[in-house]
């Protein structure tokens, strides 16, 4: 496996704000990795940084090309979906398989109309007739039609309803997804993407505070329903957050060994959302 | 040039309704009045040497017969004049959106992640404002005055005056639009300056595009002119109205080098005995002697490279 992504101490600042202050991380081929972070950590600007949207200081090479310089020829090993609302509203479905495959060198006519024949979208229709629902749908048909090497999800199922969002997820992963090709996806809809994911990474104020694989996570990190008797003892391991739950205290650990929290109580791998939260503390506060 | 060839497509299937519609509706109308004209007018007359002879009365023969002939084969795609003047609205129009609409709408992000650069981005839409639209405009405007001098002629054909053979076999008739097309190169240098201000400004402006790019202008010519007038500044307001202002906001206007050049070109078709479309044109192509359309070119090319760096640099919300 090699890394897909180098990132080392990306800065950027929008006026005196840094949008990334530090961020550094790899991605290697073949992962489903998760960037996830709360409103404003510097989720979006990564992505666009890695995309060659952006001009920002540091090392980043993504494909072994410098995004900042070489946008024409990465954008044939990259794709991106942004979120729902990027496809133009005059845009035919004909016309926009018509127009990618025309200039789109690793496009393949026959899988886009494959994946399109299961929906109800039909040639002549326009993105402007279109719930958002279809329009990520013919996105995900195009996408999915080209064989690139990484493809990039921004809030790809922002504001779309169940339905979409688990069939969204499921062509993805079924149709899609193999171990030539890396996905990173941003969402806050945590809960729907950590059961694919590969690999997590939280942003936080612009640095990445979490990079860890899923197995890591779940050997790393530990949650304890702790019996009241033992919580001085539990609190002494210094958890990472604690919450009460019909009267019995949860606490979360960090790199505590299991055996020795076994003694408290029931342990359970804990969810990626209860982890976010717990790392996340005082982010607004 | 196969990435050109969709972009250019991906162009029109956006602006369809302006570049194809507007002017094949606007020469539909005209085409529905003339043929009002021509056939239920009573009063098509011809003014030929003062003397008005209303078609309906008379045949004509001899040497005005020829004369008529001559002048139809000349003159008659003046009468799609209305849809070539339309197309310097089009142009207009077309270029404060194009690279506005893109980022108003964030399509520009979907565009982005296809494998094409900027630069052959935003060429595209250059060459579909000054070779693409003319071009589809002169053919709409064409199949007009066919249809009009057809119909003339079938009309002086019922009264008894056959012009079908004078004309089709004077070389005029085959000429006269080979002469339009032969003035796309001479529009497209003198369209340069207009159409890399409003592709400058379409890319810059966050909105309110039409009042940055008229504005602007506008604005810094009268205060120009105030300080000129107020201030007695040896500033010349006229001569940055007539070469800076117009150059670059009427530059899209079919004809406007002749208005631009009227300094130093004159129509000498009457003391030539040259025939008005041979005056027009060979008029056209020496206003590209001047010094004048080449600075607008290079003004028009940087402009346009200005835009092509904001669409690489600029980044949206």
């Amino acid at each position: 496996m090699s890394a897909i992504i180098t990132a080392s101490n990306l800065n950027k600042r929008y006026g005196k704000k840094p949008a990334l202050d530090g961020a550094s991380f790899t991605v290697e081929a073949g992962r489903i990795v998760g960037l996830i972070g709360p409103n404003g950590s510097g989720k979006t600007t990564t992505l666009k940084a890695i995309l060659g949207l952006t001009q920002f200081d540091g090392e980043l090479s993504v494909l072994g090309m410098d995004p900042r310089t070489q946008r024409e020829a990465l954008m044939n090993e990259v794709c991106f979906i942004a979120d729902v609302a990027i496809l133009p509203r005059w845009l035919k479905v004909k016309d926009a398989i018509a127009f990618v495959e025309g200039v789109h060198p690793r496009f393949d006519r026959s899988k886009a109309e494959k994946y399109l024949a299961n929906t109800k979208l039909s040639p002549d229709m326009k993105v402007k007739a279109m719930s958002k629902g279809m329009v990520v749908q013919l996105h995900l048909a195009l996408v999915m039609a080209i064989d690139a090497k990484l493809l990039v999800l921004d809030e790809p199922t922002l504001g779309l309803d169940i339905l979409y969002r688990k069939q969204f997820y499921q062509n993805l992963l079924e149709d899609y997804f193999d171990e030539n090709k890396t996905i990173l996806i941003t969402t806050h809809q945590i809960e729907e993407v950590e059961h694919i994911l590969t690999d997590l990474m939280f942003i936080q104020d612009g640095k990445i505070s979490l990079a860890a694989s899923m197995d890591e996570v779940g050997e790393r990190f530990t949650e304890v329903m702790v019996e009241p008797e033992f919580i001085a003892a539990a609190n002494a391991l210094q958890p990472l957050s604690q919450r009460t739950v019909f009267g019995k205290a949860i606490m979360l650990f960090d790199g505590v060994h299991r055996t020795q929290l076994s003694n408290f109580g029931e342990l359970r791998t804990p969810s990626v959302a209860d982890l976010f939260v717990a790392t996340m503390k005082g982010t607004y506060a | 040039m196969k990435t050109m060839k969709w972009l250019i497509k991906r162009e029109l299937w956006e602006n369809k309704g302006s570049l194809v519609w507007a002017p094949a509706v606007i020469a539909g109308l005209l085409g529905v009045l003339a043929m009002a004209a021509i056939f239920f007018g009573r009063h098509v007359q011809f003014n030929e040497a003062g003397q008005a002879m209303s078609v309906g009365t008379i045949t004509i023969e001899g040497a005005m017969r020829s004369r008529i002939a001559e002048t139809m084969s000349q003159a008659y795609v003046a009468s799609a004049m209305p849809v070539f003047m339309i197309l310097g609205l089009l142009v207009f129009f077309y270029c404060l959106g194009a690279l506005h609409d893109e980022r108003a709408d964030r399509s520009l992000l979907f565009w982005k992640s296809l494998p094409v650069s900027d630069l052959t981005t935003v060429l595209s839409k250059v060459v579909t404002a000054v070779v693409v639209a003319p071009l589809i405009t002169l053919g709409i405007g064409i199949a007009l005055s066919l249809l009009i001098l057809l119909a003339a002629c079938g009309l002086l054909l019922a009264h008894g005056t056959n012009l079908f053979g004078a004309i089709l076999s004077s070389p005029d008739f085959y000429l006269t639009p080979l002469r339009l097309v032969g003035l796309l190169p001479v529009y497209i240098l003198w369209a340069l300056p207009t159409v890399g201000w409003l592709l400058m400004v379409s890319s810059l402006a966050r909105s309110k595009v039409f009042l940055w790019a008229v504005g602007t202008p506008v604005v810094t010519s009268l205060l120009l002119l105030w300080a000129e007038k107020a201030l007695n500044f040896g500033l010349d307001a006229g001569w940055f109205v007539s070469s800076v202002v117009n150059r670059i906001l009427l530059g899209v206007v079919p004809g406007s080098w002749l208005a631009f050049s009227k300094d130093t070109i004159s129509l000498p078709h009457e003391e030539h005995k040259l025939a008005l479309p041979d005056a027009i044109f060979s008029a056209s192509w020496s206003t590209l002697g001047g010094i004048s359309v080449w600075l607008g070119v290079v003004a028009g090319v940087a402009m346009i490279a200005v835009a092509v760096w904001m669409r690489r640099r600029r980044e949206e919300g």
